[in-house]
């Protein structure tokens, strides 16, 4: 039944979108670091898992070439890929440490983000160069291929929900509380005694394991993985799912990211039919994102769901969510 | 050269500040006493402000050293300063403006439970105690300051007075030792300025040193004991208020900037 | 060695076309503090623009004003419409960048939903080329060096010449006060958006003219290296961005032939990153412009 494959892949990708959109929200909405090269751990997370699952690369026929090339179960080369995001997100932040503008740090990070992208598509040794890696193993090849894509959807889920209890150790509490005052104002929260550069480290590690795993995920279920898959404006689109559900808010941007994945989805049917050009539709959704963006930023920038800070005058219990 | 250890609190020695060609602190040497109100006064240009920019940690010096309670504490960041109890406040009130006035408060004491790696993995439990407290401390200095309504409100709507109010309020969350104040009266109504300089008098008394950048001479008079003057980044006299007025040495400088 | 001094000839004909967009982009950023991501798209709105009116029989040069004179007004709208009001309320320096990142990417794929994902190309230009000291540069990259010299010397004079120059230099520097002493600081503002949009434009068609086929990411290719000349020379300054542009051209060409051709634009990533990370000002940046970039 074609609807159901439909349903299995826009769970897959709403599931990993979701790591992602937390992961830079915990970066960008609560901790203020406008980490603009987040697509990066993405790709790190996604490249890790393939190169942890892919076999030696002169098997397959030896048309690819890349490091690594182990045979790890599943849930390791998901670690892993999580993992690599985290490593690479702290050489990341490391690279925005100084104290610029944010503008100016946030140009930095796209450019980092282009640079990266060039360099491992020119070196084919690398990580098969521009033509990407193909070929992952499926996880659940054994079974019937129904119940496979189904077992996938159960796996991004439980990573969900994983990640989801996880995200809140940190965007909760004193610590949730300390990561916004870095972001009001990190000066003010230096002389109140915050370590202002091991806490955006200690976050780019973090959400950099959040896009991480979200893209050995992806590697997983697509079997694939590329250059093209993370060029430099993807992250413009977990950013916009970030501002038009509601920066620093956990739930905001989750609604953000259920609201894009609708628009997207839905906007796509309203084309119309000036050319049957195959792209036409992924170009449709760039300009979706890029309006939703400027439109909220214009019109409504604490997003559709905004910030709730706790509140302490009325006894009540000690947090909302926050 | 510094003071005996245990009456002097900070000691700050041939402090220099260079910016490009421009030496806005120039060879600066003083102290602060323990429990003692110093004033920093001097005319537009001194360089009083970046001489406390400096030893808040704000910015490094470019030569001389700062000695704060016993340490030399001239290569700490400021966030490390801010945890030895050497706490500044800005010229321009600087709040969290998203948290509320609360959590101002609550955010600014140093190495909290939750904070910690431990506390993260462990959640709730771990720092719940610790939290219930700190929400104590900081309702009473709501209430002391005025301001227990306010409490849930988001930073950024008070107003300038209070927003100062909210800096000393969360300068002394953090039980500090010495408080680096930058013309803290700035933008404060004369009664809310009387009110704040009856608060200062009275920790002061409990314990707490000061060093206050100040252009009202007369808040200077009224609360400061040792006031050092500077003038083209030096400086030029120390003394009490009342010697200093009468010095034509200090009013030369104020006539001519 | 043949191959290096080639390269350095490239190098310049590149760099003055690097040039020509840094110098734009510059003065955007010192009239109105903003990093306008958009130019890149903007460039390759020129660019079709001009492919546009070649194919209607237009001379590639007289293709080049036009293409100019449009996005100098678009860049002009922009900033009036969107970017200004921003500004106004208060909208931060990062969320700037968010919007103008965003609308880069809007109108680049409204510009493929016209014209097609496709690569096109300006046609084949007059085949002399010229040999000058070892170097072997064709017509067309001759008269965009020299087109880029006279609008920089053009620029030059503009700038220190004229009552307007003076009043766009002001509000560069200061706004506030530029204001006080009764300069129109919006309407200067709308005429600086021109003349950089201008740049822009014909920066977008010089490229196009320069390069074999181009297509939609022709403007998003080209802007790190502008936008590294622009900050190796000292952001806010033109006549920084205009050495930088060439020190930029010179030294891409020059690696890409010494070493690994793909790694060509590595060359100004690495610049741009290495200026912010260790010396924001850039070159020629005054000290009191690093305040501009340091404070939050």
């Amino acid at each position: 039944m074609a609807w159901e494959y439909y349903l299995v892949v826009m769970l897959v990708y709403l599931g990993t979108d979701l790591l992602a959109v937390w992961g830079l929200n915990l970066e960008f909405g609560v901790s203020g670091v406008a980490n603009l090269a987040y697509i990066v751990v993405v790709a790190a997370g996604a490249y890790t898992f393939a190169i942890c699952t892919l076999g030696p690369s002169s098997g397959n026929g030896g048309f690819q070439t890349y490091i690594g090339g182990f045979t790890l179960p599943f849930p390791v080369a998901l670690l892993a890929g999580a993992l690599a995001g985290a490593v690479v997100g702290t050489l990341i932040g490391v690279t925005g440490l100084k104290r610029l503008r944010q503008d100016y740090q946030a140009v930095a990070m796209l450019v980092v983000s282009l640079m990266v992208a060039t360099v491992v598509s020119a070196d084919t040794g690398f990580l098969n160069g521009s033509a990407g890696l193909a070929l992952i193993p499926n996880p659940f090849a054994d079974l019937d291929p129904e119940v496979a894509r189904w077992a996938y959807v159960g796996v991004v889920a439980l990573c969900c929900l994983i990640g989801f209890l996880v995200l809140r150790r940190f965007t909760t509490g004193p610590i949730g509380r300390t990561l916004r005052a870095m972001r009001d104002d990190d000066t003010a929260a230096s002389a109140a005694g915050k370590n202002v550069i091991g806490l955006r480290l200690v976050v780019q590690a973090v959400g950099g394991a959040f896009g991480g795993l979200s893209g050995a995920l992806l590697a997983g279920f697509i079997g694939g993985w590329s250059p093209s898959a993370w060029v430099y404006i993807e992250t413009l689109a977990f950013l916009s799912c970030v501002i038009v559900g509601g920066m620093g808010s956990d739930r905001g941007v989750s609604l953000g990211t259920l609201i894009i994945a609708v628009l997207l989805l839905q906007g796509v049917q309203f084309l119309p039919q000036i050319s049957s050009s195959p792209g036409l539709s992924e170009d449709f959704g760039w300009i979706i994102l890029g309006t939703s963006t400027i439109i909220f930023i214009w019109f409504r920038p604490q997003g559709v769901l905004p910030e709730r800070r706790p509140r302490y005058l009325r006894k009540s219990s000690s947090q909302s969510p926050g | 050269m510094s003071g005996d250890a245990g009456t002097v609190i900070l000691d700050v020695d041939r402090l220099e500040k260079h910016y490009g060609g421009v030496h806005a602190v120039d060879g600066v040497s003083f102290t602060v006493e323990r429990g003692s109100i110093t004033g920093l006064i001097g005319p537009n240009g001194a360089g009083k402000s970046t001489a406390l920019a400096v030893i808040g940690g704000y910015a490094s010096p470019t030569a001389g050293r700062i000695h704060f309670d016993g340490a030399d504490i001239t290569g700490y960041p400021m966030h490390a300063r801010a945890r030895i109890g050497l706490v500044r406040t800005f010229q321009m009130a600087r709040v969290f403006g998203n948290l509320t006035t609360i959590e101002n408060l609550l955010v600014a004491v140093p190495r909290q439970r939750g904070e910690s790696a431990a506390g993260i993995l462990a959640g709730k439990r771990y720092w719940r105690g610790e939290e219930r407290q700190l929400v104590e401390n900081a309702r009473a200095l709501l209430d002391t300051f005025g301001m227990s309504t306010n409490a849930d409100d988001p930073a950024r709507t008070l107003s300038g007075g209070q927003k100062r109010a909210v800096e000393i309020m969360r300068a002394l969350m953090m039980k500090p030792k010495l408080l680096l104040l930058d013309e803290p009266m700035a933008g404060l109504s004369p009664s809310l300025s009387r009110q704040l300089e009856d608060m200062l008098l009275r920790l002061a008394g409990d314990g707490l040193s000061l060093l206050l950048v100040e252009h009202e001479l007369d808040t200077v008079d009224r609360l400061c004991g040792k006031v050092v003057v500077m003038a083209q980044g030096r400086v030029l006299s120390e003394g009490r208020m009342a010697e200093l007025r009468l010095s034509r040495e200090v009013q030369d400088a104020y006539v001519i900037g | 060695m043949q191959l290096i001094i080639e390269a350095i000839g490239f190098g310049i004909a590149t760099g003055a076309v690097i040039a020509l967009g840094a110098v734009g982009f510059s003065v955007q950023f010192g009239i109105s503090n903003i990093l306008n991501i958009t130019y890149g798209s903007l460039m390759t709105l020129a660019a079709y623009v001009g492919l546009l009116l070649i194919e209607h029989g237009v001379n590639a040069w007289l293709a080049l004003v036009l293409g100019a004179a449009v996005v100098g007004v678009v860049s002009v709208v922009y900033h009036r419409a969107l970017l200004a009001p921003l500004v106004r309320r208060g909208t931060r320096a990062i969320a700037m960048v968010i919007v103008t990142v965003s609308a880069g990417i809007i109108l680049q794929y409204v510009i493929v939903s016209f014209a097609g994902p496709e690569s096109h190309s300006y046609g084949e230009q007059s085949g002399s080329t010229l040999h000058l000291i070892g170097f072997t540069l064709s017509a067309g990259q001759v008269a965009i060096i020299v087109l880029t010299a006279s609008l920089m010397l053009g620029l030059h004079l503009l700038l220190t010449r004229t009552t307007l120059g003076k009043a766009m230099r002001a509000t560069s520097s200061n706004r506030t006060l530029a204001r006080s002493c009764g300069i129109s600081t919006d309407r200067v503002s709308d005429i600086a958006w021109f003349i950089s949009g201008s740049l822009c434009g014909a920066a977008g068609v010089a490229l196009a003219i320069t390069t074999v086929s181009f297509d939609f990411s022709l403007g998003s290719l080209f802007l790190i290296p502008m936008i590294a000349a622009a900050v190796l020379g000292g952001i806010g300054q033109p006549y920084g961005a205009m050495l930088g542009g060439l020190i930029v051209g010179v030294s891409s060409e020059v690696a890409a032939a010494v070493s690994n051709p793909n790694y060509k634009d590595v060359v100004a990533f690495m610049i741009l990153i290495i200026m912010l990370l260790v010396r924001p000002r850039g070159l020629f940046g005054a000290a009191w412009s690093t305040r501009r970039l340091m404070e939050g």
